[in-house]
């Protein structure tokens, strides 16, 4: 997909097999367009991902301290701060104020262990995320626990912006955290929480999407709703949950399960949903490319379906949607919901 | 060039709520965000462009606690061969003098060519220390300065001014210059560089292995003594500007602007 | 004695408007203290300031020399060390300003005087000053006594008090320069004026920033006529520049750039995350939107809750006319 960039994966892969040029093309400005949305990675016939090129090239720009200002200030808010909003740790877990939030106790053995993404701990739109997660658990009877204190940055971004020894790093402070509270499985909010733990060395537990827990207690009948959600909904598949991790259906089924809900598709779902263009480290740095943002596009074709709401379990992906469906003019018409929030208003 | 860089550790008090502590003599920084001061660092970068380009090294100097290093490493990664950090509960900090002193024990019997750093901390806004250090080094200074030119012997400084009128001056080397922010675009100190910079000196000081006598630079010496601090009357957040319509508000909200030496 | 010292700021033949503030603050502190007020004026062939300066202080003590035309820093401190120790003020005031911050500190240490800086507040407590200054960029106020001492040294905030109106007829006292000698280790070169095109926002003082709400290209002109009125540079969140009425380096957030204005005036901004990290720096924020919920009211310092397009050309209208 390069209608909007002069990206050309297949040539610089291509291309980084000569040494000698590889400095030239870690400058090159369209290094910095790639979304980590992992197509390239699911088209690859050979079963390779040309992405990690990218992340690579990046690295070599990373590594001789050349990198754009608003990189290099998310970079050292994770490495001081432990996210990479320039917020400080100690304000991580104010979106716990007002909640009774169960947090995880050091040796005490738990079923689900959450890990909340720094977006979401941070950014006053998305807190309802955790906010109601807690709630739906809660409801459910769930044997939970989140990370009262040391949770930090799972560092996806940071791995997709190139600085592969701070991932590292995040890496191995994390799972020694994660492992201090055996768990059965490890939840994550976010997608990109969800890719990067994955990718982490020694994690004791199993690692899944809150989609996934969700989409099983509504299936063990542990979770049902009371009110109505009576709109024409899409959901849009987060390229880190679904061409990552191959979580296509239970999102679907937690948003089948709300009653008066009219669940529609885009042409382009699943693996060929078009990227939001949130990920790959893209909130912290823009592309030089004029063309219409891939979001934009997205919103229109959820307006051709005259969907009146954009479904979507991401932290990115709903920032981003939602400033397109503004951006387009949509906002009397339609609205972009992460999940829990649309369960948030069946819940009580 | 041998070069010397004076950095601080200051907390972001930029977004939160600031409340007192329970003396009534500072702050609670437990929900603050710390991390070099923002002059310093541009301080820092110039200091290792001038490196990069006129050869010779680049000393960083700080007065801070065990918590600081991490910035210290980080100017260290950045370029900087290595450091002093000072660390004793008798300085007092709150006067920019004896700051002054300190920082200047620490250079004064070194090989020095030029000393710069930040024009301002962005905690206690004295603007004041950098150049007090060129008075305690008995050498030439420049405040506010935006463009650095290294010449035989001589730096050229231009300094920012009100309105961004800049005034060129011409100072024999020892000299002592102030950074104004925007000098340059710091660099990024990639954790590989962070690593390495481990193996740099990083030099731990009190007044007594200075050779400074304590009560030179206690708050006992110094002429200035804190009554307390408050916080001032202001009002909440947004103080909305009311009216009958549209029109109302704004002409109420030209006073204000107005009153307010905004415009 | 009692008597204040003001130093005062010129350059490139104007004298600044800190001069006027400092002298009416100093004015009251001087019958604190039971002194007068005593300006003192170095520069060369300046008779026509030290003529406009007397009608605003007791006295005005002016050094003509040429090797004072153009501000030294290191010149202008000898000649006031030397002043001070002929006629021995109580207290010495310099501006808290670009010059001001390259003088007073050697000059308190070369003295060993009791020095404060950037005050907002002075006065006389049983015959004694105490001073307030802030810390964490205006968030707590800090007071502060002296050790006693014959001189104490302070800088005085700018636009923190009221200009002085001139009403009295002081005395001009013109005396020759008590530094004799040129300094050869700092020189004046020149001035350089700031050049005009390319804006670097990170450094603007003021800024008009546009959001959303500005809905159109067309309403850019009414939005530049704000900015100049300001003397802002226009900068604005990612929907404006996505929309083509900024060019990309204008944009402020996250993925764009961080301001620390003096003022920055949102206009039609909602106040996302994003945005919001660009802009803590800001000293003060206006804002204007029609939605009272919209999250930048939680950052502003005063808000208005309106159409834009209706408080902004009335706003420039009154602005034009005071």
């Amino acid at each position: 997909m390069t209608v909007r960039t002069n990206l050309n994966v297949r040539r610089l892969v291509y291309d980084s097999y000569n040494e000698e040029l590889l400095e030239e093309l870690a400058r090159l400005p369209e290094v910095w367009d790639c979304t980590g949305c992992h197509t390239c990675a699911v088209r690859c016939p050979k079963g390779l991902k040309p992405v990690e090129v990218l992340y690579a090239l990046r690295q070599q720009m990373v590594e001789s301290g050349k990198v754009q200002p608003t990189v290099r200030d998310a970079l050292e808010s994770v490495f001081l701060e432990g996210n990479p909003w320039g917020k400080p740790r100690a304000t991580r877990f104010d979106w716990m104020e007002g909640l009774d939030v169960k947090t995880a106790e050091e040796g005490e053995q738990v079923e689900y262990l959450f890990f909340v993404c720094c977006s979401i701990a941070y950014d006053p739109k998305l807190q309802v995320v955790a906010q109601n997660m807690v709630k739906i658990l809660e409801k459910a009877g769930v044997d939970y626990a989140f990370l009262g204190e040391e949770e930090a940055c799972c560092a996806s971004e940071v791995q997709a912006l190139g600085e592969e020894d701070l991932f590292e790093e995040m890496s191995e402070e994390n799972t020694e955290l994660l492992n201090k509270y055996p768990a059965q499985k490890i939840v994550t909010l976010s997608p990109h929480c969800l890719s990067a733990l994955k990718k982490y060395e020694g994690l004791e537990a199993e690692i899944i999407h809150y989609t996934e827990l969700l989409a099983e207690l509504i299936e063990e009948e542990k979770l049902s709703w009371s009110g109505e959600f009576a709109k024409k909904v899409v959901y849009h598949d987060p390229c880190y949950l679904g061409k990552q991790n191959d979580v296509f259906d239970e999102p679907r089924k937690v948003l089948q399960s709300v009653p008066g809900i009219e669940l529609v598709e885009f042409t382009r779902s699943r693996e060929r949903s078009l990227c939001c263009e949130g990920g790959g480290g893209k909130m912290w740095v823009e592309s030089e490319s004029t063309e219409e943002r891939l979001a934009e596009t997205r919103a229109k074709s959820a307006g051709a379906l005259e969907a009146q709401v954009i479904a979507c379990a991401c932290p990115f992906c709903i920032l981003t949607l939602d400033d397109a469906v503004k951006a387009v003019g949509y906002e009397e018409e339609m609205e972009v919901l992460e999940i829990t929030e649309i369960l948030g208003k069946v819940m009580e | 060039m041998k070069t010397f860089v004076a950095i601080k550790y200051v907390p972001d008090t930029s977004e939160a709520e600031i409340n007192l502590d329970s003396t009534g003599m500072g702050v609670d920084t437990s929900r603050f965000s710390f991390d070099i001061n923002e002059a310093d660092n541009y301080a820092v970068e110039e200091a290792v462009q001038i490196k990069e380009n006129h050869g010779g090294s680049v000393s960083v100097v700080s007065i801070g606690p065990q918590d600081s290093e991490v910035t210290i490493r980080m100017a260290l990664a950045k370029g900087g061969d290595n450091a002093i950090r000072i660390e004793d509960s008798r300085i007092f900090e709150h006067d920019p003098l004896a700051v002054a002193k300190v920082l200047a024990s620490s250079i004064k019997d070194q090989e020095c060519d030029l000393v710069m750093t930040g024009c301002m901390a962005n905690d206690d806004g004295n603007m004041s220390v950098g150049v007090a250090l060129a008075e305690e080094l008995g050498v030439p200074h420049a405040a506010m300065v935006k463009q650095v030119e290294v010449l035989d012997g001589k730096v050229r400084a231009h300094r920012e001014l009100e309105g961004g009128l800049m005034e060129v001056v011409e100072l024999t080397l020892p000299a002592v210059l102030t950074i104004q922010t925007g000098i340059n675009e710091p660099r990024y100190a990639p954790i590989k560089g962070i690593r390495q910079a481990k193996k740099k000196e990083l030099k731990v000081m009190s007044l007594d292995d200075l050779g400074l006598p304590a009560d030179q630079v206690d708050e006992s010496a110094s002429k200035i003594k804190l009554n307390q601090m408050y916080i001032p009357e202001v009002e909440a957040k947004a103080e909305f500007i009311e009216g009958e319509d549209a029109e109302e508000k704004a002409v109420k909200l030209a006073e204000v602007l107005k009153k307010g030496g905004l415009v | 004695m009692g008597d204040v010292f003001v130093l005062i700021e010129h350059r490139q033949g104007e004298l600044r408007d800190i001069n006027w503030e400092m002298l009416n603050m100093a004015s009251q502190v001087a019958s604190d203290f039971e002194g007068e007020v005593v300006s003192v004026l170095l520069g060369s062939g300046v008779d026509d300031f030290a003529d406009k300066l007397s009608g605003a202080c007791s006295k005005v003590l002016y050094v003509d020399d040429p090797k004072l035309e153009n501000f030294n820093a290191d010149m202008y401190q000898k000649v006031l060390s030397s002043l001070i120790d002929e006629h021995k003020p109580t207290i010495v005031m310099v501006g808290h300003t670009a010059s001001g911050v390259d003088l007073a500190p050697a000059l308190a240490v070369e003295k060993d005087l009791p020095y404060l800086t950037d005050l907002i507040e002075l006065r006389n407590e049983g015959g004694k000053p105490v001073a307030v200054r802030q810390y964490y960029q205006g968030k707590v106020n800090a007071e502060f006594s002296f050790a006693d001492a014959d001189t104490y040294l302070f800088t005085i905030r700018e636009a923190a008090f009221e200009p002085i109106e001139p009403a009295q007829k002081g005395s001009v006292e013109k005396v020759e320069s008590p530094v004799k000698e040129e300094i050869d280790y700092r020189k004046f070169v020149e001035y350089v004026e700031a050049e005009i095109g390319e804006v670097d926002i990170t450094q603007s003082d003021m800024l008009i920033g546009i959001g959303r709400g500005v809905k159109e290209d067309k309403n850019m002109p009414m939005m530049e006529e704000l900015a100049q009125l300001f003397s802002a540079d226009l900068c604005g969140s990612r929907a404006a520049v996505d929309s083509g009425w900024l060019p990309h380096d204008r944009q402020v957030g996250t993925s764009g750039k961080s301001v620390k204005p003096k003022l920055y005036f949102a206009v039609g901004i909602s106040g996302a995350f994003q945005h919001l990290a660009g802009i803590k720096g800001a000293k003060t924020i206006v804002a204007i939107n029609k939605d009272a919920n919209a999250p930048i009211f939680a950052e502003a310092d005063y808000g208005v809750v309106d159409d834009l397009f209706k408080v902004v050309p009335k706003l420039v209208e009154e602005l034009k006319e005071g």
